[in-house]
């Protein structure tokens, strides 16, 4: 396998609706932020990944044939994946599978949704009513979490806060809720019990893209002062809808995932060899479930991280410091913003959510009903573990 | 090509094709992935890798390749990608995937049961959002504006068009089919393809594997796609520059090739993509029908590289496939396969 | 004999379109038609990157037609609902005077004899203009443009939403694994099939093992109890969206099958409040009666035909706390 490294992160404004611009307008505002870092152009690019949740939350359908201009794709390769909710997660790992195959040099990943233009919880149903939406369908794993947990109720509220803080020192994200407090979403509506309003992610317009080079790429940046993120593993894994016994709070595709880019990646203890996660948690419950989900906490101790404040950002384990999927969702980009994020810490890049000393981080993204898994481990340097 | 391993097509199966069928696209692929796997001696659980391609769209449901999940045995999981392309770029991802070297057999499938709603309703939402969706502008108008631009290079005629049809379809009389109506002027009905309803699932591995495995792998020694602007408006519709580029990626003027397999929706694709592609009269064309006999949504692209696998399979040495996507071939693909003769 | 199930989706999307799109929008509805320079060309529809490049252009819009040349065409002989002229019509690629590049759209010349490259065209604007490509009805024959109905005016302020409304049809087969529970939930019975291999039960006519890979036929059936257990629910304050047919709180709940391994997922409650929804809850199947509408499958494939919901047993709870882990 070839080595890669990010060399460029880009991302949009994230908003519930962007009437400023046009879908295209969108996807590029995150691929030149994406170029000028990595200090390339579009002509420097030889092949696009392009990847978003489904065509009809758009009405677009096929986009990569719509946007390959407006990506500068014209006579390169252009490639699009849909793996559900993982698909930003498997955008990157699809765009650094094209350098690790050796096939490509310079290759450009953009993932995006504008949720605005349609309605989600209307093209989920297909346009029929009574559609649980996403939160009606992960309520049942979070009431299953919470009971073999133990964990009490403000697990969930301490999240929601954490990551709004995390929110408020990002430029970027979605939501900036400026009074957040435990009792603010304490008092939020109960939308899908045992769900509150703001325990949940909002409905976002956004783009997010990252420049993947080979090893070659990378070392040109570093010489040239600008960190790379090197990426040390990449993994994905899936598993059916349903069947007698799938257990969906601590899914074994989930757990393989895991198991396979900390096996890749050198990583034999992740809560002590890894410096911080970007972990897709689009409803509070989620981190604790993951945190369990990823070997990072054993089980029925993911909650217990966070009651002691440890996934904040400062803390031993910091866990979406950019704020997340529960501050911004632009469900396509959503994965992807995990990746880049965790690139971002690496790289020394993240701002004022910048987790001090970070060398080593892991994302993740999934999607459907907990079945796509997709990760990559990313660091300051190729052989952190040697 | 600087490849660092050499993968090869060791099977591939495909549903029966049909106008409509019963079966949901799961089960379809069920049946697929099975008889692709079984004449080989592998089963699933073989398997490191599965890609599939299929279209919401077609389907007229979001996540609709969720589903699909229960076709290729993910129980324990398995790694494993969907592409909202044609079955032909999942081939490219595991392709892709194979060169990372640590893995060394991957499934891909294509699937669409294009029956059920109607293209030129569905097609038009893959056009600019802005200045074509809104008036309906359908797939068969692209390709009767490509079909005049062609016409008017002289790359092709109606006759031309009309032998191209009976040659795939093997049936109908040149002559008789020129005295039919014009759908879009100049295409009348034998110059576009069928509805169909199927689904192709393509074993590869990698070469020791694949050596292993059977007496004769087809391997993939050129493998390119690339796209073009998306507005016909801003092409040269006589032209296909993607299929030129890629075709050149690919290797494919290193030495010649026996046959090709084109994804020819419409008859004068072929003469165009004959024509970009330099084939010569000496090069079998679409001796299965291509596109005009069956046209599965999103695996008739995969089934081209089957059918190009299969002339090596039958003691061929070199062979080309083709696939597209996009209004008037805005996205092509081309992928070249050999016997293990100028490989090793 | 193939049952098939027909449903129309309505996709209503509302497209923003940032500065370029909104200033071309905006100028149809003042019957004007505007092109993008880039570099020597003038690109017609106007985009906002060069299509060759990506690059960005800068907003230097011009003025272009109204009247243009017919580049080529194609006669539509029998227009879709989606076509912007309802009769016979040519689509064609016009190149309007000042501009480098056509523009697709519908001429309305009454035959394919009356069409021919190089004739000219002028817009036909609509009345009623909104600031969507189909404010021109279509192009006509001859230099003068052409209104269609009372003009109502250009727009009030700049357009920068674009509604899109697609209707689709879909009509999908029922698979024959499928039709058949929903018949034999006709009959009252719910049934599953039980997997030779693996032993687990599929219900709703899933017709195959997704864990070993196999079809599943009628030799596998197995008809199940009608009472079980829920095991987990979740109650969904429902959120307003178009479709949407529910405005309370409803609960939807996992229910373990009396003496299988089968929960049915996401199911309805009857005559059960929400506030009285709990894990360890006993539940009884509820059927549609003769003539009621059920689903009749077509969908993805699994169908629960006339099994309706769950309504309270009144039997006493069941204290398993594993209960609330089978989701699946």
């Amino acid at each position: 396998m070839i080595p890669c490294a990010v060399v460029g992160v880009g991302q949009t404004h994230h908003k519930s609706r962007r009437r400023d611009v046009s879908v295209g307008g969108l996807v590029r505002e995150a691929v030149f932020r994406a170029l000028d870092d990595a200090e390339m152009t579009m002509a420097d690019i030889d092949a696009v990944v392009i990847g978003k949740a489904p065509d009809l939350f758009e009405g677009v359908m096929k986009p990569e044939l719509y946007l390959s201009d407006a990506l500068g794709a014209v006579g390169k390769p252009m490639f699009r994946v849909h793996t559900a909710g993982s698909v930003g997660g498997t955008t990157a790992i699809v765009a650094a599978s094209h350098v690790q195959a050796g096939k490509h040099r310079r290759v450009l990943a953009v993932a995006y949704q504008k949720q605005s233009e349609g309605n989600a919880q209307f093209a989920l149903g297909s346009g029929k009513g009574a559609s649980l939406g996403a939160g009606g369908a992960f309520a049942p794993f979070i009431r299953a979490y919470i009971h073999r947990s133990g964990a009490p109720e403000h697990i969930g509220w301490k999240v929601a806060v954490k990551d709004r803080l995390n929110a408020l020192k990002n430029p970027y994200a979605h939501l900036k809720i400026e009074d957040i407090s435990i009792d603010k979403v304490k008092a939020s509506p109960m939308m899908w019990d045992p769900i509150r309003f703001l325990e949940s992610c909002p409905s976002s317009d956004g783009a997010c893209a990252v420049v993947v080079t080979d090893e070659e790429g990378g070392r040109t940046a570093a010489a040239a002062g600008r960190q790379p993120a090197w990426i040390l593993a990449t993994s994905s894994r899936s598993e059916p809808p349903s069947f007698p016994g799938r257990d969906p709070v601590r899914p074994a595709a989930c757990l393989q995932c895991a198991d396979d880019v900390y096996r890749q990646a050198g990583i034999t203890d992740p809560r002590r060899q890894l410096d911080m996660a970007e972990l897709y948690v689009p409803f509070s419950w989620h981190e604790a479930i993951w945190l369990e989900a990823h070997r990072i906490a054993e089980p029925g101790e993911g909650w217990r991280m966070i009651d002691r404040g440890e996934t904040e950002l400062g803390g031993a384990f910091p866990i979406n410091c950019s704020g997340g999927v529960l501050s911004s969702n632009p469900i396509g980009a959503s994965g992807l913003l995990r990746f880049a994020e965790a690139a971002n810490q690496v790289r020394g890049a993240a701002g004022e959510h910048q987790v001090d000393g970070c060398r080593t981080a892991l994302a993740m993204a999934y999607g459907a009903n907990s079945q796509y898994f997709s990760m990559w481990v990313v660091a300051d340097r190729l052989h952190p573990f040697d | 090509m600087g490849t660092s391993r050499d993968i090869a097509v060791i099977g591939w199966a495909q549903t029966p094709m049909v106008r409509h069928t019963e079966l949901t696209e799961t089960q379809l692929l069920m049946q697929v992935i099975t008889d692709a796997l079984t004449p080989i001696g592998l089963t699933r659980a073989d398997v490191d890798f599965t890609c599939l391609g299929s279209c919401d769209y077609i389907t007229g449901q979001a996540f609709s390749f969720v589903s699909n999940l229960d076709a290729i045995g993910a129980w324990p999981p398995k790694r494993d990608s969907h592409v909202e392309m044609d079955g032909a770029w999942a081939l490219y991802e595991a392709w892709l995937r194979l060169h990372e070297g640590d893995i060394d057999i991957a499934v891909v499938t294509g699937s669409g049961r294009s029956s059920t709603g109607d293209p030129s309703l569905i097609y038009p939402m893959e056009m600019d959002p802005f200045f074509l969706a809104p008036l309906g502008a359908d797939p068969v108008t692209f390709a009767a504006l490509q079909a005049r631009a062609v016409i008017a290079a002289g790359i092709a005629d109606e006759r031309s068009m009309a032998e191209v049809a009976v040659r795939s379809r093997g049936t109908g009389d040149v002559d008789t089919l020129l005295g039919g109506d014009y759908v879009r002027q100049p295409l009348r009905r034998h110059d576009l393809p069928p509805i169909t309803d199927g689904a192709a699932a393509m074993v590869l591995a990698t070469g020791e594997r694949a050596r292993q495995l059977v007496a004769r792998p087809a391997y993939i020694t050129g493998f390119d796609h690339r796209t073009e602007c998306h507005n016909p408006s801003f092409r040269a519709l006589d032209d296909s520059p993607s299929t030129r580029i890629a075709a050149a990626a690919a290797g494919l003027g290193d030495a010649p090739i026996e046959v090709a397999e084109l994804q020819a929706a419409f008859t004068h694709e072929e003469l165009l993509l004959r024509h970009v592609l330099g084939l010569g009269q000496e090069v079998i064309v679409n001796a299965s029908g291509g596109a005009l006999r069956e046209n599965p949504i999103m695996a008739t692209g995969l089934i081209r590289i089957g059918r190009a696998a299969d002339h090596v399979f039958g003691g061929g040495r070199r062979a080309l496939a083709h696939a597209t996507s996009g209004p008037c071939l805005q996205q092509n693909l081309i992928c070249i396969v050999e016997d293990g003769e100028g490989q090793r | 004999m193939t049952r098939f199930v027909e449903s129309t989706i309505t996709f209503p999307y509302r497209r923003s379109l940032g500065p370029m799109l909104s200033a071309f929008m905006t100028a149809l509805t003042e019957r004007r038609i505007l092109g993008i320079r880039c570099g020597e060309a003038v690109l017609v529809p106007p985009m906002e990157w060069d299509p060759a490049t990506g690059a960005a252009l800068p907003l230097d819009l011009v003025e272009v037609g109204p009247a243009g040349t017919v580049q080529s065409w194609t006669w539509v002989p029998a227009p879709t609902e989606q076509h912007p002229v309802q009769r016979p019509f040519a689509f064609a690629f016009v190149l309007l005077d000042g501009a480098t590049t056509p523009l697709l759209h519908a001429v309305d010349a009454g035959s394919a004899a009356a069409m021919a490259d190089g004739m000219r065209v002028a817009p036909r604007w609509r009345g009623e203009r909104v600031g969507r490509i189909t404010d021109i009805a279509c192009f006509v024959p001859g230099e003068q443009p052409e209104l269609d109905g009372d003009d109502t005016g250009p727009a009030a302020q700049p357009v920068e939403i674009m509604d899109y409304n697609a209707r689709i049809t879909y009509r999908n087969p029922v698979p024959p694994s499928a039709d058949r529970a929903v018949e034999l939930s006709r009959q009252q019975r719910l049934v599953g099939m039980r997997c030779p291999q693996c032993e687990r039960t599929y219900v709703g006519g899933r017709g195959y093992c997704p864990i070993d890979s196999i079809e599943l036929g009628e030799e596998h059936e197995i008809d199940l109890a009608h009472t079980g257990t829920i095991t987990n629910f979740v109650i969904i304050t429902p959120v307003q969206y178009p479709g949407q047919t529910e405005t309370e709180p409803f609960a939807r709940v996992f229910v373990l099958i009396d003496d299988s391994d089968v929960v049915l997922a996401y199911q309805p409650t009857i005559e059960l409040p929400v506030a009285d929804v709990r894990v360890g809850r006993r539940v009884a199947a509820v059927w549609a009666s003769p003539g009621e509408e059920i689903d009749a499958g077509g969908g993805m494939g699994v169908s629960l035909g006339a099994l309706i919901g769950w309504m309270p047993t009144g039997e006493p709870d069941i204290a398993d706390p594993d209960l609330v882990n089978r989701i699946f």
